[in-house]
């Protein structure tokens, strides 16, 4: 049976401490990049500080982690690849990027609602010798391909191992959990199959206060998010034409290009 | 046949045309691109067999439970410990990228004298002549381990003394040793049972004592939550992360939180919302308003608030009597969710902050990438894994780095209870290192070794029979065969943990209310904090993210 991996990442436990944000580069060799900028970074997975734009004590800020969303129904990213570099997994859901394929061409950049994309503008390098420290898991990608979140797909292919291993079909949902959603020190990120009706994952999903980050326009992400919080809530759709007055501020200033 | 100018212009434009029409270019274009991403030069992963290590962390004195993943006997990926039994499989953001330090460009990689080269030869021989001279004076910046012991042993050797780099967590705690006798280092927080916490700046959810132990409480029972079991209430001039995510944020003016701690004591004692424990403090409750920015009402309510769940407790960011005196009328000290004793056996320490009058040298053991600083005229050996303060020290000694040396990890600043855990030395020294306590060993050759040391205290744990031993499963250190079991389990990420004293332990006597101004740092031995040397990925959360502001714009 095929799954559907996606997360549910409860937005009234995230501190904004940004150790998804390490674990993340760490676990996917993604370099340090010290020329970098915010326009130019690698951040496969970005925590982004949101307010309601009110100030005194009726201020009220959160963290959003921002990251491919896995979009299922007319996933933007591969409707406009034109070498097939992206594409969905049959059998996971994963928005998969090959960067073998990949021409750097970056329309899915500009096609993706949710700049969760990132050019690789540089040959990845470390300082000396720290290439040691390098997950031998990962490939390193090169220069002038595009980057994002793949689920740490290749913690996926060692629980298959495994699984293939001690002669099972189905891999051991313990044996597959992403960088950030192990690194979150307050377990703000569940991750899971959300095909299964059981997973609890898929269960936080049906919650009523989850939603998901442009649901409008109709790409069934399969990343939610959760919160208690009215504005937090109304963040999903900002940016769709409201007023700045109906619409709460955003802080974060990241742009991608 | 004659090849006229024109036939040889048409054959190159006909060529030319042609080639555009064909692959050929293109593949080309293609080919060079992808080999020129794909120089012999970029770095590759190493590959070899990949095994699992437990240990805990070494960069602060928290000592956080670590998974690394080894390959090819490298570290290639870290991951919190969710047995630990005080980070909770946490860890903060730079504990993912520790397993790159090693590497970092300012890794400090041989024997330096005064901006020039030198040897480790050189550097014993200056070292012992100076001490022959005059006192010597050891700083340590993470005492409690078994290398601290050595400090002290030699201090008293030579006649010298010991000093410790407290944190701001254990400064915090001094007022109550001088009004209970207890060390401070021996005090920690039980947090576990508080119902509400009066944070005065602490940054809780941004780094204070062991990140996994406070976000995972407050994950648990505060967070998204109206009501919250507990309730964090922030006191800060500015909205922090903290305040961001506390049930309440009250934003007083800056430097005015012994004003509201005043004032919020009175309130309680006033309206006998707690019982008659300490001092009336001689602010006015207008005078503490008119400090802090608030309104009498909003203290009042502020403070009925907190008489409202108790166990509560206030936490301070610095040694500020005012805040601890508060907790001393709220009766957190020495009971149930406040302030409680967690270990018999600390002895009380002195602070490198206070003045030393005459001194010929200082030795200074910080390894930590958060290095300390000291202004003085003497001879300044700085035994530093990481070149965070070069430029203030006469002798710069390239220490052992995350990982690379066998150290013992005592217990945390904040903890309630006793741990003691060992990180064993996973990774090969990149480059000739020796830790101060390889250094003091070599010139005073009666010094116990660490590792004899480590021993010695695995076997007082062992004959004390008492606590436990948090490994796979806990097992009561009664029930171990051997203390070489107790040893291997340690070497292998297994805490010892003792059991809790009883929070009657500790008593503050408290006569009158402490005077606000006692709180500075003396000036003729001032400290600096200069900036961190983190691990290279941290670039993500202020380079390329908004996430935290850079380390050069943050105050020390």
């Amino acid at each position: 049976m095929s799954a559907r991996y996606g997360m549910v990442i409860d937005l009234d436990r995230c501190t904004g401490c940004g150790a998804c944000m390490i674990a993340c580069a760490a676990e996917n060799n993604v370099p340090p990049l010290p020329q970098a900028t915010a326009r130019t970074g690698l951040t496969p997975m970005l925590v982004r500080k949101v307010s309601n734009g009110m100030n005194g004590t009726a201020r009220r800020e959160a963290f959003i982690p921002i990251m491919c969303m896995h979009c299922e129904h007319d996933t933007p990213c591969v409707k406009v690849c034109p070498q097939q570099a992206v594409e969905v997994d049959k059998a996971t859901g994963i928005v998969m990027q090959m960067p073998q394929r990949c021409l750097g061409c970056r329309y899915c950049m500009t096609a993706c609602p949710y700049h969760a994309r990132y050019f690789n503008w540089w040959d990845p390098s470390w300082p000396a010798g720290m290439e040691k420290s390098l997950n031998p898991g990962v490939a390193v990608r090169m220069r002038g391909v595009v980057e994002k979140c793949n689920l740490c797909h290749a913690r996926l292919h060692s629980a298959k191992e495994k699984a293939a291993a001690a002669g099972k079909r189905e891999i051991d949902p313990a044996d597959y959990v992403p960088a950030c959603v192990e690194a979150c020190p307050t377990g703000a990120i569940r991750f899971g199959n959300l095909a299964d009706g059981n997973d609890p994952a898929s269960q936080e999903a049906r919650s009523p206060n989850a939603f998901r980050l442009l649901a409008r326009i109709g790409t069934e992400p399969k990343v939610y998010y959760k919160s208690k919080e009215t504005w937090v809530r109304a963040l999903a759709e900002a940016n769709s034409g409201r007023t700045p007055e109906t619409s709460p501020e955003v802080s974060s200033e990241v742009q991608h290009g | 046949m004659k090849v006229t100018r024109r036939d040889l212009l048409m054959w190159s434009a006909g060529a030319a045309a042609g080639l555009m029409v064909t692959p050929v270019p293109w593949k080309l274009l293609d080919d060079t691109s992808i080999w020129s991403q794909n120089w012999p030069w970029i770095p590759q992963p190493a590959r070899g067999p990949v095994e699992v290590k437990q240990s805990c962390c070494t960069l602060c004195p928290n000592g956080c439970g670590m998974r690394l993943r080894m390959a090819a006997g490298w570290p290639v990926g870290v991951a919190g410990v969710s047995s630990h039994p005080i980070s909770r499989g946490a860890l903060c953001p730079l504990g993912f990228g520790a397993h790159q330090l090693n590497w970092h460009p300012q890794r400090l990689r041989a024997v330096r004298h005064r901006g020039g080269n030198s040897s480790w030869n050189e550097a014993r021989t200056a070292f012992g002549k100076a001490c022959s001279e005059g006192p010597v004076v050891i700083i340590d910046g993470y005492p409690g381990r078994a290398a601290s012991s050595m400090f002290v042993t030699f201090a008293h050797k030579r006649g010298g003394s010991y000093r410790v780099v407290q944190g701001s967590e254990t400064r915090a705690l001094a007022p109550y040793e001088s009004w209970s006798g207890v060390p401070a280092s021996a005090l920690g927080y039980d947090l576990e049972n508080e119902q509400t916490i009066i944070s005065f700046g602490a940054p809780l959810l941004d780094g204070w004592g062991s990140p996994g132990r406070f976000t995972r409480l407050w994950a648990e029972r505060a967070a998204g939550a109206t009501d919250p079991q507990l309730r964090v209430i922030q006191v800060e001039a500015t909205f922090s992360r903290t305040g961001a995510r506390a049930w309440q944020w009250v934003p007083v003016h800056a430097g005015s939180e012994a004003a509201l701690a005043a004032g919020l004591a009175r309130v309680l004692l006033e309206e006998h919302l707690v019982a008659a424990r300490g001092p009336m403090p001689p602010l006015t409750l207008a005078d503490a308003a008119m400090q802090t920015g608030l309104t009498a009402d909003s203290i009042r309510e502020l403070a009925r608030t907190i008489a409202a769940r108790t166990p509560a407790v206030a936490i301070a960011t610095d040694n500020n009597p005012a805040i601890a005196a508060l907790n001393v009328v709220l009766g957190a000290t020495g009971a149930r969710g406040g302030i409680v004793r967690k270990s018999k056996r600390v002895q009380p320490y002195v602070s490198a902050d206070a003045v030393i009058p005459s001194t010929r040298t200082v030795l200074i053991d910080s390894s930590v990438p958060w290095d300390f600083v000291p202004q003085t005229d003497a001879e300044v050996f700085r035994f530093a894994a990481w070149d965070g303060g070069s430029s203030k020290a006469d002798w710069l000694l390239p220490a052992p780095g995350f990982l690379e040396e066998l150290t013992d990890v005592p217990t945390s600043p904040t903890s309630a209870i006793e741990t003691y855990a060992v990180a064993p030395t996973l990774v090969k020294p990149s480059q000739e290192v020796q830790s101060a306590a390889q250094f003091l060993g070599g010139i005073e050759f009666t010094l116990t070794p660490t590792d004899k040391l480590i021993h010695a205290r695995c076997e007082d744990l062992f004959r004390g029979r008492t606590g436990s031993l948090i490994g796979q499963e806990a097992t009561p250190v009664a029930k171990l065969a051997s203390v070489q079991k107790l040893e291997e389990q340690l070497s292998r990420g297994a805490v010892w943990v003792g059991e809790p004293l009883h929070p009657e332990s500790l008593r503050c006597e408290l006569k009158e209310w402490p005077v606000t101004t006692a709180f500075s740092h003396p000036g003729s031995w001032s400290t600096t904090w200069p900036e961190p040397v983190l691990p290279p990925l941290a670039s993500k959360l202020y380079q390329e993210s908004n996430l935290r502001e850079p380390p050069e714009k943050r105050t020390a």
